[in-house]
Formats: structure tokens, C-alpha cells, sequence
């Protein structure tokens, strides 16, 4: 394994991007105020986890679209730090499985990107590879994998977001779901889902490099996650369609979906993300477990 | 979504809304004790779940001290209770009793379910009046000993892998040496964490039988280590590995561990290296002072192994320039640090270098080569820069204190190409040329002006297949290596590496000749060119 493995990666993947900078910190933090007060406001009347939609009305589909993907962004903000394990499930269109066990650690970072380390559980011949992300809200993201069999930390390009996730049917920019400023986006309506309301936006990459064109998602309209996402091809045609669920809320606001299911229409392949264990304020500090020497020492 | 995926999402809700019958609950939960580590709870609940063979859940729970995280039961009712209590009492197992309407937050839920009623916060359960009044006094009183903190806040790991290798040589040796050269590696890890993973203990033996090389049958401390995290520091005390350079063809400014050269001849297998290590972390970089005693001599292949020397290096003689022998504390003192796009490293190191000189020795009626150790000081640079699809990379380095002073360096770039053709695959294309000022008479490298061209492939496949392959080639002398390596797992646990080499460009030594001409610094590589070989290994992990 080596370069090019993890290009990407998660960059942003709870919302922080490189794209932005300093206005999008300061629109954040406007749309994180205007949440918590709207939060307060509603806390008497909205269960945990739920709040009222802004106010959309004069506003055009586009701009509709991208202050729900703002508000979305606010409301999973200010996590602190976070440790899940996550179990990958490859399937080919035979039926033929395999399998990959991950634990990620992630810890907001004040006036920067996210940090992330991700180590490789199984398959065992993989076991004790890690990768540590520091993303930033300007300028590319710093990357790093470890590498055990020599003992060696590699620095690594973070471009390339199209590129397959650990070989499965996740791209990396598929992980960096939330990252609000590199679409443009437009509310195209309203619809039932379940026992509830969804709203469908359409939105569209402004990463030349992205692989597709637009994607539809579904957002959950009380609490904003996402239901269903369908991606779009470079030429316009379905590739890949996404379902989430299983979702918990956790510390009274963070809604968190424990399985993603990626099928590739193209291909017929699938993936499947179990995610277990959520475990927030674990008390991770930022430079001790988040540098290159901790890479070097996880497990 | 398709009918495929939609039926499968069917028959998930199913299967969660028969997992989570209920939202509330009326009943009474046995708790078996509160911790402020989350990690402690969980371990406590995993045992207790072991020992009392039913469902044990770790909380968090907000009190006026602060967060603590509670091991109970689920709710139950009054006949289950009973049931518990008596388990629990048998085993010498001390508890409380919270009574309440509880709602119930752990099981999973199915997003078609309305949200709210599915999944109220955890912290509802203090909250209830006749929870907090059933609680008995401090929490400290009814958390199980403080020992148990302790225990469950160590972790231990323990894997082994076994390797299978088999190398087929095209031709027999220099000294008729056969052509099939089998081997069996064993490779053990130990690893302990304890004290909130601030303090571990590493340790890596590994051993290996080969049929035909007695040298090549050894075993070695790869790890035997302590660490020490501190908050802005960390120590490590042992044999460690470890690794600097960024260059892939050529491992220049490597200098801490010992090559394991019977292992393989890329550099790439390192010898377990004693010192003491303190690593300072500041926001200008990280410095790292070690301190190594312990010198550890390269490894050669013996008379019936292959890529060998036609005259055997008799390690058992070898000679140091130190008084003090392999006893001499070496030092290093190195600097790294990263800025966007650029990261660097640079180091001074003073001791006895790891390359060793070698000495015609007759003495015994029959020629061997004796390693000498010379004292060196080298200062080596490391630096790479990431630009777009585009890795540079620099290694130099300058050495002194063994004849004339000199340096060398290895420069190149790796460019990326994600997904070529429209693909899953990516393809990176390397080049390095790597430069020794000492010319042919650098006797520790065969690169002393040579051009590396490489290719690496990633398929982005469930069996994580990579190869990379590449040919070294002398460019005045036009000696040349071809080089293949590539990577397969099969199934979760095996791993299968096939690597080729084929030397070539200069005439093979014989006889009488060999002697000469293993001193001639323009076919250095002439003992090698009976060596093409492919090597297979099969490593089972545990």
C-alpha cells in the first residue's frame, strides 16, 4: 500500500473543507449562532435532535437548497471528539464477501479542519496500517499512512476524490458527505418517506475532479439526515444509489446512522457500512493523538 | 432503488422493529457500578455480560460531579430481577437497584420509525425522580474496587504470522548452489497498553529456517520496547525500528537499524536497534534524541545460500574502529517537520556507521572477507514535496570520518494517476537517479550513478492488489536490475507476494577471476548475475 491508496479521504467528512475559508468560517459560525438560538427557541416544543427548518419562503430553490445543507452542517457541529468502529462489507455480484474492520478517531479542531486517524483492523495481513488526516480549511489537506511492515510513515497527496474507498463501492468525496461548500445546490420539492416528510435536493460537485455530474438526496426533513442519495455519472447516467439508516441520536443532538448501504447499478456490486460503537468526548486531545508519532503507535 | 436493494432494506426494518419492541419501559435495573472511563464501563459490562450470560449495558449519566458512566441490566420485571439478584449474589457480585420508567435508547433503530419516541436520551433515566432517590450515596461506594479501574484498563494483544517462502534461482550459484531455496518465517507480536494507553510494551520476535543458508536460519528482536506518552513528549526505551527516507528504489539516509540483508537485499528488513529514544513534539517540528548501544552487524548469507559474495564474509571476525566495540553509544539527533505541501527531516548522526568495509583476509588458508566497522559522521536530509499528482522527493547525505569525506543523494518524483482509462486502477509512475560522490569505489552501494524507472499499480480491488516493478540501471556501466514485487490477499488471513529479480549487464564471475574482479568497482553487481530468482511467500496471519 502506499501513495495514492488514501487520496482524499474523509477530508471534511464532519464538514470541515478546504474550500471556503475564512467567510465560510464566519458564515459557520453565524449559521451555528442562528441554529443554537432557533434551538433554543424550539427546545421547549422539539424533541431532541429535531428543529424547525429556517425560514425559506422569498428565497430561490437554489438558495433554498443550500441553507438546508448550511443549517444540516450547523447541527452536526461541535462534537468535540468522537471514536466509532466500522465494519466494511464488499460484495461483489456473485455473493462473494469480504470484509474490513476499521476504528476512527476524529477531534474537531478550533480555527482548523478536522483531524482524523483511521487504523486498519482486518483483514489481518493489512492490520496496524493507519492513516491520519489533517484537514484544513484552506489549501489541501495534510495526509499521512503508516506503513507497519517497514516501520515507515509516508506523506500522501489528498487529491483525487473520485478514486475507490479501500476498494469498495464508497469514493472518498462519498465520505465527505456534509462539506457544504463544494456543491451548488437546488430544492427540487417535497415528498412522504416513511412516516414522515423528506425533502429531495439536487446538488452538483464543483470539484472538476469529482466523478459525477449531480446527486439527488433525500434529507430526513425534521432532523435533516440523509435517507438516500443517487449519484449521477460523468455522462449523466445512474451510477450508484445510497441508503442510510439504523440512525441513533447521541448526546441529545447528533443523529448518526449506523448503516449505509452503496449499490453500484452499473456493476451490481455493493457495499455495506456497519458503524458500532459511538463513543463522543472521549477526552482525545488534538496534538498527542492526532500527530505522526501517535500514527506510528496505533493499533 | 432497485428491487434487489429495496427488498433488502424491507427485510432490515423487519428485522429491527422485531429487535426493538418497546420505547418505554416499566421496571427496575440492577447496576453493577459507575466509572468515569467509558472505556473501563465497557470492559466491566463485556465481562459482567460473560459472566451473568444476559444483555449488560454501559451509560452515560449526568450527576452534579460530573459524567459517569453507569454498567446495568436492561429493565425487568420483578420475577427477572430475582433471577439476576441471585446470580449476581452467588458470584460475590455487589449492585444497586434504579426503579423507574425507562426509556429505551440502545437498540437499534430503523430511520422508518418516527424518530422521537424511538430514541430518547439516555439521560432521561437520571432525571426521573425515584432513579436519583434509589441511588445510594456517593458513586464511589458502589463502583467495584479500584483495582478493577486498573485491571480492565490495560489491553493486551498477542499475533503471530507464519510465512511460507519458496525462491527459484535460473541458474545454480557461483559454487554450484541449488536453484530451489525454501524457507519458513515466524513472526510474533506482543503488545500491552496500560495507564489510558499512556504506557505500552511492545514486543516482536521473529525467526527464520531456511533449508540451505545456515546464515539465513536466525532469529532477531525485531521490538522489545517500552513507551511513555507524555503531553508534548513520549519515550521509548528498547530495540525499535525505525524508518526515515522517502525515496522508494533507494534507501540512502536510513541509518538507525541494521540491514537484515539475508532476509532480503532491498534494505527493507531491518534488525531490531537497542537505544533510547525521546521524541519532543513542539509546533515547529518534532526533535527526536536517541541514544544507541548495542551495535548490531549486518547479516550475510552463508556458503550454501545465494546472493552472495563468491568469497564468504566471516561475521564472526569482524573488526571496529571503536575501542569500545559493539559497546559504543552512538547518538542521533534529528529534526522534522512539516508545511503544507513541503516536509523535512534532518539529522546528525555520530557513531559506528552501519555499512560495514571489508578486509581480504588469507590468514586461514582460504580467502574470507572480514566486515569492518568504521566511526562515522553523517548528516542526512530527507525532503518531499506533494504538488498536485506530483511527489519530489530529495535524500542527501554527507559523510565523514572513513577516508575522504563524501556525498551522495537519491532524487526523483512518483507522479499518480488515479483511475487510468476509466478504471478502478491506479498507476504511479516513479523516477529516482541516485548518486554516490565516491564513484566505484563506494564498496557499500551498487548505486553510485544510476537511474530508477518504476511503475506502481493499485487495482482498488477487494484483494488489495498492488504491484510495483522497475529497473535500476547503471548508466555508465550499464549494469542493470529489473525488479518486480506485487501483492495479493487471499481470504481474510492469507497473504500472497511474489517478487522477481533479473540482473544483468555485465559478465558473471568465475574462477580464479572472481577475486579480481570483486574488486572492481565497474561490474560490482558480477556476483549477482547468476542470482535472477522469483520468489514466492505465503503468510498465514493469526
Amino acid at each position: 500500500m502506499g501513495k495514492g491508496f488514501f487520496l482524499v479521504v474523509l477530508d471534511g467528512w464532519a464538514g470541515r473543507a478546504a474550500a471556503g475559508g475564512w467567510a465560510r468560517v464566519c458564515l459557520r459560525n453565524l449559521a451555528l449562532a442562528v441554529g443554537l438560538i432557533a434551538a433554543a427557541a424550539a427546545s421547549a416544543d422539539a424533541p431532541p435532535g429535531e428543529a424547525p427548518l429556517p425560514d425559506l419562503s422569498g428565497m430561490t430553490p437554489e438558495e433554498q437548497g443550500l441553507t438546508i445543507f448550511r443549517a444540516k452542517d450547523s447541527r452536526e457541529s461541535g462534537y468535540g471528539d468522537l471514536q466509532v468502529e466500522l465494519e466494511m462489507i464488499l460484495r461483489d455480484r456473485r455473493g462473494t464477501e469480504s470484509r474490513r474492520e476499521l476504528s476512527i478517531s476524529q477531534v474537531e479542531m478550533e480555527r482548523d479542519g478536522d483531524r482524523l486517524l483511521v487504523v486498519f483492523d482486518t483483514p489481518k495481513p493489512i492490520r496496524g496500517t493507519a492513516l491520519l488526516s489533517h484537514s484544513h480549511l484552506q489549501g489541501p489537506d495534510d495526509q499521512w499512512l503508516y506503513l507497519p511492515s517497514m516501520s515507515r510513515v509516508k506523506k500522501i497527496a489528498s487529491r483525487n476524490r473520485s478514486g475507490p474507498f479501500l476498494g469498495s463501492e464508497f469514493a472518498y468525496e462519498d465520505l465527505a458527505l456534509d462539506d457544504v461548500e463544494k456543491f451548488s445546490y437546488r430544492l427540487m420539492g417535497s415528498e412522504r418517506c416513511g412516516e414522515a416528510d423528506c425533502l429531495r435536493i439536487e446538488r452538483v460537485p464543483h470539484d472538476e475532479f469529482s466523478g459525477y455530474s449531480r446527486q439527488e438526496v433525500l434529507l430526513h426533513e425534521p432532523t435533516l439526515r440523509v435517507e438516500r442519495i443517487d449519484y449521477f455519472d460523468r455522462h449523466g447516467r445512474p451510477l450508484k444509489v445510497l441508503t442510510s439508516d439504523g440512525y441513533r441520536l447521541y448526546e441529545d443532538r447528533y443523529w448518526k446512522a449506523h448503516r449505509m448501504f452503496m449499490e453500484n447499478l452499473q456493476t451490481g456490486k455493493t457495499t455495506e457500512l456497519l458503524w458500532k460503537d459511538y463513543r463522543f468526548a472521549t477526552g482525545l486531545d488534538a496534538e498527542r493523538d492526532f500527530s505522526t508519532n501517535a500514527l506510528m503507535r496505533a493499533r | 432503488m432497485t428491487r434487489a436493494g429495496s427488498a433488502a432494506a424491507a427485510l432490515l426494518a423487519l428485522a429491527l422493529s422485531a429487535a426493538a419492541p418497546a420505547e418505554t419501559v416499566e421496571g427496575e435495573q440492577l447496576v453493577f457500578g459507575s466509572f468515569r472511563s467509558e472505556e473501563n464501563a465497557r470492559r466491566w459490562a463485556a465481562e459482567l455480560e460473560h459472566g451473568l450470560g444476559r444483555e449488560i449495558r454501559s451509560e452515560r449519566v449526568y450527576r452534579d460531579d460530573g459524567v459517569w458512566y453507569r454498567v446495568r441490566t436492561a429493565p425487568l420485571g420483578a420475577e427477572e430481577r430475582r433471577a439476576v439478584e441471585a446470580v449476581a449474589a452467588e458470584r460475590g457480585l455487589s449492585f444497586w437497584v434504579v426503579r423507574g420508567r425507562f426509556d429505551e435508547p440502545d437498540t437499534l433503530t430503523s430511520s422508518a420509525r418516527a424518530p422521537a419516541a424511538a430514541a430518547a436520551p439516555a439521560a432521561a433515566v437520571v432525571t426521573t425522580g425515584s432513579a436519583r432517590t434509589a441511588e445510594p450515596g456517593p458513586v464511589a461506594a458502589a463502583a467495584p474496587p479500584e483495582s478493577r479501574e486498573d485491571d480492565a484498563a490495560a489491553r493486551s494483544e498477542t499475533y503471530l504470522d507464519v510465512g511460507l517462502q519458496t525462491r527459484s534461482y535460473a541458474e545454480r550459484g557461483l559454487d554450484g548452489q541449488d536453484r530451489f531455496q525454501p524457507s519458513v518465517s515466524l513472526r510474533l507480536e506482543y503488545h500491552r497498553a496500560w495507564d489510558d494507553g499512556r504506557q505500552s510494551l511492545t514486543v516482536t520476535p521473529f525467526v527464520r529456517i531456511d533449508q540451505d543458508d545456515r546464515e539465513r536460519t536466525h532469529a532477531d528482536l525485531r521490538e522489545l520496547f517500552w513507551t511513555r506518552v507524555g503531553d508534548g513528549w513520549e519515550l521509548h526505551v528498547g530495540a525499535r525500528q525505525l524508518f526515515w527516507g522517502v525515496t522508494e528504489f533507494n534507501h540512502l539516509i536510513d541509518i538507525v537499524n541494521q540491514t537484515d540483508l539475508v532476509e532480503n537485499i532491498d534494505g527493507e528488513d531491518k534488525l531490531g536497534q537497542p537505544m533510547v529514544q525521546l521524541s519532543l513534539l513542539r509546533s515547529w517540528g518534532t526533535v527526536d534524541l536517541i541514544a544507541m548501544s548495542g551495535f548490531r552487524e549486518r547479516t550475510f548469507p552463508g556458503p550454501d545460500g545465494r546472493l552472495r559474495t563468491p568469497v564468504e564474509v566471516d561475521t564472526d571476525r569482524a573488526r571496529y574502529e571503536s575501542g569500545a566495540g559493539r559497546g559504543r553509544v552512538d547518538g542521533v539527533i534529528r529534526w522534522s517537520h512539516y508545511l503544507g505541501p513541503l516536509s523535512v527531516g534532518v539529522y546528525h548522526f555520530s557513531g559506528t556507521g552501519r555499512d560495514p568495509q571489508f578486509a581480504l583476509d588469507l590468514s586461514g588458508g582460504e580467502a574470507v572477507l572480514i566486515p569492518e566497522y568504521h566511526v562515522i559522521d553523517q548528516t542526512g536530509l530527507d525532503a518531499q514535496l506533494l504538488v498536485g499528482d506530483w511527489a519530489w522527493k530529495l535524500e542527501a547525505l554527507r559523510r565523514s570520518g572513513h577516508g575522504d569525506r563524501y556525498h551522495a543523494f537519491t532524487a526523483g518524483f512518483e507522479r499518480t494517476l488515479v483511475g487510468v482509462l476509466g478504471s478502478r486502477t491506479d498507476l504511479g509512475l516513479v523516477v529516482e537517479y541516485m548518486y554516490d560522490q565516491r564513484d566505484e569505489a563506494a564498496f557499500d552501494t551498487l548505486f553510485e550513478h544510476d537511474l530508477a524507472l518504476g511503475g506502481r499499480w493499485r487495482l482498488n480491488d477487494a484483494a488489495d492488489t498492488t504491484a510495483l516493478a522497475g529497473v535500476i540501471w547503471d548508466v555508465e556501466t550499464d549494469e542493470y536490475v529489473v525488479t518486480l514485487e506485487a501483492n495479493r490477499r487471499l481470504g481474510p488471513s492469507w497473504l500472497a507476494v511474489l517478487e522477481a529479480r533479473v540482473f544483468a549487464g555485465t559478465e558473471p564471475l568465475t574462477g580464479a577471476a572472481a577475486l579480481a574482479e570483486l574488486l572492481d568497482g565497474d561490474s560490482k553487481s558480477g556476483f549477482l548475475q547468476q542470482d535472477d530468482f522469483i520468489q514466492l511467500e505465503l503468510t498465514r496471519y493469526f
